[in-house]
């Protein structure tokens, strides 16, 4: 079948799918799993914009993505503002301090984009500890209860379940990937390929460079933020290591990394490694597979040393991950599976 | 006055420490263009290391600089000959990505085997402090760390300047296609780099661990410093890094005195953002082509 036919009808029916989801499945955990890998393409898929097709590897996104969550969180705890009106303050300080960021970053070139980014993301991380009066310091704000969302006074939904927060993520994922493909076939993706291939020779073409980098960058931008309010009403939780540490950062660079960099489903694939992989590890589920298989004996030395400590191992596998992909796969998963379905090609001619 | 003079001195013996850090950081940039984030994870390798030696040997932290030394010489070797090696010639981002998941292998390893706990080194003198007159005291820690640091740097300087070797390495830094061509094995001298950078490192950790909390994430802090330090002396400079490492050491103190110690990385920061944008090759650079 043609590619153009079959990549609509493939994405309508696990839309489709996603849709029913919580019509079948009750499990709160599962749900917690959706929610969770949700989430995960929303922030790779938002640097992919930025990272992926323009090419400026920010490792500062913690940046946006704790600002927006910031944000609507502040506005929730102190204004009592609900987090759906919450969240437009969050993305217009987002653009704001995007374009600040823009203009100070955009002027250096590789490595030195690199440090000034992590330098920015960590002045804020340092500002959110110091100013207590705003942001409640490192203790973090806690905001759990949400109001009920209404229309014309008929309460549609009350947020005591996760169902609400499961199609929520489920819209702002296909927005999210909706953004990118639209950006990826229009002329501003052309351009931002161009300025990722050689910032010079997109120059002399006329490209405003500077012009097109912001643009990348607000779009990411509002992206993260989006992702980072939705994190902090869902976790109910914010403090400033969880959501502008510069661990939030690498997080989201690796599942754009590990999937494919300026690929459409580089993202998808990316969350689909990791969240199960690292949910695994902290659950423990791992320390208990291994003991069921009866490779470890639970009582024993080693045993006992995996369970206490093999939940707090998940970034460990972040860090193997990223060496093995950069050292044997550079283009990620979506790199390496086309490399295979290339070969596989050649042979059958 | 004496406030002026006490944040000026301390400033500038922990600033010993920074230079260090940023020498080996500007070392292995300048051979092999490779900005190493996991440089602070080397440091606290070093700093678990003098832990380890202390504890289980009851070796003096300073005494033991002999051992970590070395050892964290051959750990640098091993990184650049295993992993570095193989990306010299990749794209920018891919550097810095192994080099960051490599830093995530070492914190968290280290984290499996001593739990995230704080560690504290005390000695004799961890908390003692010396008169120097004028009211102005020195911790005797930070005095002894400060000037094992001269010494070591100054024999730095005359391994680079007079050897063979050491002028081979800043043959490479200059130009490794030139310095090939001339017979210098640049893979060595490569490896010899990153060995250095790190026992560098592990040393600045071993230098401060009487006087800082030792846990497996304290290297972040002291990556984003050696950055710093290095783009502020210029990216590949050893006298810039020295200079840059004492800069930083009196802007951090004299920041934390007048105007208050939750600022001074803030403003360590903003320092930072300010050589990027007007002076990128930074106090001792050349420009960059």
């Amino acid at each position: 079948m043609n590619k153009t036919i079959l990549m609509p009808i493939v994405v309508l029916v696990v839309l489709g799918g996603l849709l029913a989801i919580p019509k079948f499945v009750d499990s709160p955990y599962a749900l917690h799993m959706m929610i969770l890998l949700f989430m995960s393409v929303m922030m790779g898929q938002s640097w992919n914009i930025l990272g992926g097709y323009a090419g400026q590897h920010s490792v500062g996104h913690a940046a946006y993505f704790g600002v927006g969550a910031y944000t609507t969180m502040m506005l929730m705890h102190t204004k009592q503002i609900a987090p759906w009106y919450g969240v437009w303050a969050g993305i217009a300080l987002v653009v704001v301090v995007a374009l600040i960021i823009g203009s100070i970053c955009f002027r250096l070139r590789g490595p030195y984009f690199v440090l000034a980014s992590i330098a920015v993301a960590e002045i804020l991380r340092l500002s959110a500890i110091n100013l207590t009066t705003l942001t409640n310091g490192a203790e973090g704000i806690l905001a759990t209860e949400l109001p009920a969302f209404k229309i014309g006074g008929n309460i549609i939904t009350d947020f005591a379940t996760k169902v609400p927060f499961y199609y929520i993520g489920l819209f702002l994922v296909a927005l999210t990937i909706a953004v990118t493909y639209v950006v990826q076939h229009s002329k501003l993706g052309y351009f931002f390929q161009a300025i990722r291939e050689d910032q010079d020779a997109a120059h002399s073409l006329g490209i405003s460079i500077s012009l097109y980098k912001n643009i990348a960058l607000v779009i990411s931008a509002v992206l993260t933020s989006l992702a980072g309010s939705f994190y902090g009403i869902y976790v109910g939780f914010v403090d400033p290591p969880t959501v502008l540490g510069l661990d939030v950062s690498v997080q989201i660079m690796l599942i754009c990394i590990i999937g494919g960099m300026g690929t459409l489903w580089g993202p998808v694939l990316g969350s689909l490694v990791l969240v199960p992989l690292s949910e695994a590890l902290r659950s423990n589920m791992i320390t208990e597979a291994l003991v069921k298989v009866g490779m470890v004996n639970a009582e024993s030395k080693i045993g006992i040393f995996l369970k206490e400590n093999l939940s707090h191992a998940h970034v460990l596998l972040y860090g193997i991950l990223v060496v093995v992909v950069i050292l044997f796969m550079p283009d990620g998963l979506m790199g390496f599976i086309k490399k295979l379905a290339k070969r596989r090609k050649q042979e059958a001619v | 006055m004496a406030v002026f003079m006490q944040s000026l001195i301390s400033g500038i013996l922990i600033g010993g420490v920074y230079a260090l850090i940023g020498i080996g950081l500007t070392l292995i940039f300048g051979v092999m263009r490779v900005i190493n984030f996991a440089h602070g994870d080397i440091l606290m390798v070093g700093m678990y290391l003098t832990y380890i030696i202390f504890t289980m040997l009851g070796i003096d932290p300073f005494v033991s600089v002999l051992i970590t030394f070395p050892l964290m010489f051959l750990f640098g070797g091993f990184l650049q000959k295993v992993f570095i090696n193989r990306v010299l010639n990749a794209l920018a981002q891919n550097q810095i990505l192994l080099t960051i998941g490599l830093g995530l292998i070492m914190s968290n390893t280290v984290m499996l085997i001593f739990t995230s706990d704080y560690k504290i080194l005390t000695t004799t003198y961890s908390s003692s402090t010396i008169q120097v007159g004028g009211g102005v005291s020195v911790s005797t820690p930070l005095l002894i760390s400060f000037l094992i640091t001269s010494a070591i740097t100054a024999a730095l300087y005359w391994f680079l300047l007079k050897t063979d070797t050491g002028q081979a390495i800043r043959a490479t830094a200059q130009d490794r296609d030139a310095a090939q061509l001339m017979g210098i094995n640049v893979k060595r001298m490569s490896i010899i780099a990153f060995g250095l950078g790190a026992a560098l490192a592990g040393t600045a950790g071993a230098l401060i661990s009487p006087t800082y909390y030792i846990f497996p994430q304290v290297g972040g802090v002291f990556t984003l410093k050696a950055f710093v330090i290095t783009v502020l002396g210029g990216m590949g400079s050893v006298v810039g890094a020295t200079l840059g490492g004492i800069l930083i050491g009196v802007t951090e103190s004299m920041s934390a005195v007048y105007i208050s110690s939750g600022w001074k990385d803030v403003i360590v920061f903003v320092l930072f953002l300010l050589v990027l944008l007007f002076k990128p090759s930074g106090l001792m650079g050349k420009s960059r082509t």
